[in-house]
């Protein structure tokens, strides 16, 4: 490999020597090729050129790469943005000039744990539906199984009624991979929506995922859609947010990297510099995702050549 | 304002004018990655004007019902060479040639992993292009009338059978895809081990520009799918030359396994292509909206989902072959997934224009159509990853006005965006604004003229690699609005091509930093010297130019 880090003597830089082997190898081998298709004593050429090529292009590795120094004329670039800066006078003088967000988040593992324990929730109302419904609990484990077999789909109610074995382990597999997933983004986007975490957890979330779903079967499996009993379906997902929901909030937020970048004074919670996006105070008790930024200043350039 | 001077190298006196041979001899020994890039740029343009051509004579064809302008064999092979040339002979080069030029000067490298290598992967790949066209001449045998490749560009089996293609045109067409793919392999892993090994000091890898893990992304794609590609190339030349049966229906063989070898890398190079225009509009984005790109973490992850997801997408193509429920189920639902990751993309490139202070360059404003273009490609997209969908519209021109959405609309519009905004780089003088505007509108009118009316005949039943039509069939005024739109952009990319050479030679100096940007290939010189960096930077944050133009609040406090 190449090594850029070799500096030649005095002011000057190695480079590799420049070498046309590469190229005469390139020719040799498309010479062959083109003797496929045109005349044997094309190939031979190239065959002649192509061993020559490599001897060429050891030569010029082998013992040693082969370099050339490149003389450094020092010349100044500057550097500068001919930008002028924002004036901001709300803020004070020892305040960071930014802000970044988020500052507190959920850890991996709480949107798992959500995901498992929402997991389980949700199979408590779907299996009283298959039993209430079919009287047998392995209805809705088949017929979330039919998402892998396809034509399970429409099989006959005494065939979903029945254990299978196959069946078992694909609603298991599709089941839990969902379930982890879901709880992940819920972990995700939790802290985004705090204010009101039941109905966002609970109902909303549910019936957005419900509506997703509902539209995506219709046009991905028609006969499997209609073979789903939507309004327990949703019950289901409630009991999934709901649970889920709740676990992932049992657990306190972390604080993010980003963190670090607030001042002391708001790091300890003795102050907020935080601004909303009228220019007014936010309160320190949000989250750093309600703790807005102004437009055109957050991770970025504050530079306004009118101002 | 904020001003900090660095140190850095270049050429202050004026070169002594050179003969032609030494020029031609600088060339041809360069292992230098920029120049690498250029020609590699230099040749696809070359190309993409001779498939440009292609696709006007095309069209002249197909503009009135009833029209003999050129034969249907000729008309075959003029289908075949644009669509091989445009992608692996244009497509492909460009967006290497600005990943060559661009990825060790944004890591703060002097060059890449392995120069030599990296020559031969350029020439080989331009020896591949001059064997394809060899094929006009020579495809019947040297001493005889020769007619290029007329399989279409996936070359379905069982065409390509010797006994349904004589001669040579279809060996031209696979010796010239097996030379380019080793060129593109061997670029590819010059590009990883650069990316992996040679960062400046300081470089982690979440410190890394997002074009540079974009590139990295796509040349791993590259590995991954261009191997089965060659695998049915060897394939294919076996059963033509020593009479195997893998692709022979007549044989046991299967005409199937041909396709599922071709789109696994088919597919993937759709991503092949986009990535590094995502790539472009990473850099171009933030710097025309004076922000940083918003959530880069989900850009880098996006990225990567994309690329993993795109893999396991190839059998869309083949949902009229009649794959059975389950794959029909899989392959639709991964394609609808990959919009996941699409989606957040484009969300987060909203994000960074949202609140920014937008300068409307002609960069930029390329970028801005790549963005609507580029949405409107992916839902049309999605609507044909629906198995029944495709069933019904399969194989007509609505999928050629799909694909020519982002090939053209998101991929082109992002190529022409990186030409504007790296030019001044790449030779020291800014492109005219003002051509550059009447570049982008008229462009825009001839592309949407073009390819949102190319949807029509597609839905009213015209298959594509159609050579002629009946009056009665309703499709001329639709096909004769798609035609004119062709002439728009062949006016628009002259007047490109007119600037280009133009500013070459009288373009305003560019200094090295016109775009007040913030990623290294803006520290050094413009064109910068041979070794790139006088002495190897050092950077602290994903904005090394913003740290040093702002000492006050480096990016560096935040990461």
């Amino acid at each position: 490999m190449h090594d850029d880090a070799t500096h030649g003597q005095g002011n000057s830089v190695l480079l590799p020597r420049p070498t046309a082997w590469p190229m005469a190898l390139a020719l040799g081998l498309s010479l062959i090729f083109a003797g496929m298709v045109t005349n044997v004593a094309v190939a031979a050429l190239g065959l002649a050129m192509t061993l020559a090529a490599c001897v060429g292009w050891f030569r010029q590795v082998l013992p040693h790469e082969a370099h050339v120094p490149v003389a450094v004329i020092a010349e100044e670039v500057e550097i500068a943005s001919a930008r002028t800066l924002i004036q901001r006078p709300q803020r004070s003088a020892s305040a960071a000039p930014r802000k970044v967000l988020p500052v507190e988040t959920f850890l991996i593992g709480n949107g798992i744990r959500g995901g498992i324990a929402g997991g389980l929730a949700m199979t408590v109302p779907a299996g009283i539906f298959s039993v209430l419904k079919y009287h047998s609990f392995w209805y809705a484990i088949n017929l979330l199984a039919a998402g892998g077999f396809v034509d399970w789909a429409s099989a006959s109610n005494a065939f979903l009624c029945q254990f299978h074995l196959q069946g078992l382990l694909a609603a298991l597999v599709i089941h839990g991979l969902t379930s982890l997933l879901v709880g992940l983004l819920y972990g995700a986007m939790l802290p985004m929506f705090p204010r009101y975490p039941i109905v966002t957890a609970g109902f909303m979330a549910p019936l957005l995922m419900t509506g997703i779903m509902f539209s995506a079967l219709n046009i991905l499996s028609p006969i499997l859609n209609q073979r789903i009993d939507w309004p327990w379906f949703i019950l289901s997902q409630i009991a999934f947010g709901l649970v889920c929901g709740y676990v992932v909030n049992l657990h306190a937020k972390v604080r993010t990297p980003q963190f670090q970048a607030l001042s002391f004074a708001e790091r300890a919670g003795l102050h907020s510099n935080l601004v909303e996006l009228d220019g007014s105070q936010a309160d320190p008790s949000q989250t750093g995702v309600q703790r807005g930024t102004q437009p055109g200043t957050k991770n970025g350039d504050k530079e306004d050549g009118a101002l | 304002m904020a001003v900090q001077t660095t140190t850095t190298a270049g050429t202050t006196q004026a070169a002594p004018r050179r003969l032609l041979l030494e020029v031609l001899h600088d060339w041809v020994t360069t292992v230098d990655h920029k120049k690498i890039g250029l020609m590699y740029i230099g040749y696809a343009l070359f190309f993409l004007v001779v498939a440009g051509c292609q696709a006007l004579l095309m069209r002249i064809q197909l503009a009135v019902p009833n029209n003999h302008f050129v034969s249907p064999q000729t008309f075959d092979s003029l289908f075949t060479m644009h669509g091989t040339t445009m992608v692996f002979f244009v497509g492909m080069p460009i967006l290497f040639g600005f990943g060559n030029y661009l990825v060790p000067l944004m890591i703060g490298a002097r060059d890449m992993a392995f120069p030599r290598l990296n020559a031969f992967s350029f020439w080989i790949s331009a020896f591949g292009g001059m064997l394809l066209y060899f094929s006009y001449f020579g495809a019947s045998g040297l001493y005889g009338a020769g007619s290029a490749p007329d399989v279409g560009w996936f070359a379905y089996a069982p065409l390509t059978a010797q006994i349904f293609s004589p001669g040579h045109s279809t060996d031209y067409w696979t010796l010239a895809i097996l030379l380019s793919g080793i060129g593109n392999i061997g670029t590819a892993l010059n590009i990883v081990a650069t990316t992996i090994c040679m960062r400046c000091p300081g470089m982690k890898l979440n410190r890394m520009p997002l074009l540079v893990w974009l590139y990295l992304v796509t040349s791993c794609l590259a590995f991954v799918t261009i191997s089965p590609l060659t695998a049915a190339q060897i394939m294919l030349m076996l059963d033509r030359y020593v009479g195997s049966h893998f692709f022979d229906t007549q044989a046991g063989g299967s005409a199937v396994l041909w396709m599922h070898f071709f789109w696994i890398f088919g597919h993937p190079e759709v991503y092949i292509l986009v990535l590094p225009a995502f790539a472009f509009a990473n850099e171009i984005i933030p710097v025309f909206s004076r922000k940083a790109i918003f959530g880069y973490p989900a850009m880098v992850a996006a990225s990567v989902g994309i690329g993993f997801i795109s893999l396991s997408v190839w059998a869309h193509h083949m949902f009229t072959v009649g794959l059975g429920p389950g794959p029909n189920t899989f392959f639709t639902l991964a394609t609808m997934v990959i919009a996941v990751p699409t989606g957040i993309k484009i969300f987060n490139w909203l994000a960074t224009i949202w609140g920014g202070k937008i300068h409307f360059t002609v960069a930029m404003m390329f970028a801005t159509g790549f963005l609507f273009q580029f949405l409107i490609a992916g839902l049309t997209g999605i609507m044909l990853s629906v198995a029944p969908f495709d069933w019904q519209l399969g194989n007509s021109y609505f999928v050629v006005a799909h694909f020519h959405y982002v090939l053209v609309g998101a991929i082109l519009f992002m190529i022409f965006s990186a030409f504007y905004y790296w030019f001044p780089k790449m030779s020291g003088r800014m492109l005219s604004e003002r051509l550059g505007k009447w570049h982008f509108w008229i462009f825009l009118i001839g592309f949407h003229l073009t390819f949102d009316f190319m949807h029509v005949p597609g839905l009213l039943g015209m298959p594509r690699r159609i050579y002629t039509y009946e009056a009665d069939r309703g499709w001329m005024i639709w096909n004769m609005i798609v035609s004119s739109g062709a002439v728009f952009q062949a006016v628009a990319t002259l007047l490109f091509v007119y600037n280009m050479v133009w500013s070459y030679f009288k373009g305003p100096i560019a200094g090295p930093d016109p775009w007040d940007a913030w990623t290294l290939e803006w520290s050094t010189a413009s064109p910068p010297p041979a070794y790139n960096f006088a002495e190897v930077p050092t950077v602290e944050s994903r904005r090394p130019l913003w740290d040093i133009k702002h000492p006050e609040d480096p990016d560096s406090r935040y990461e």
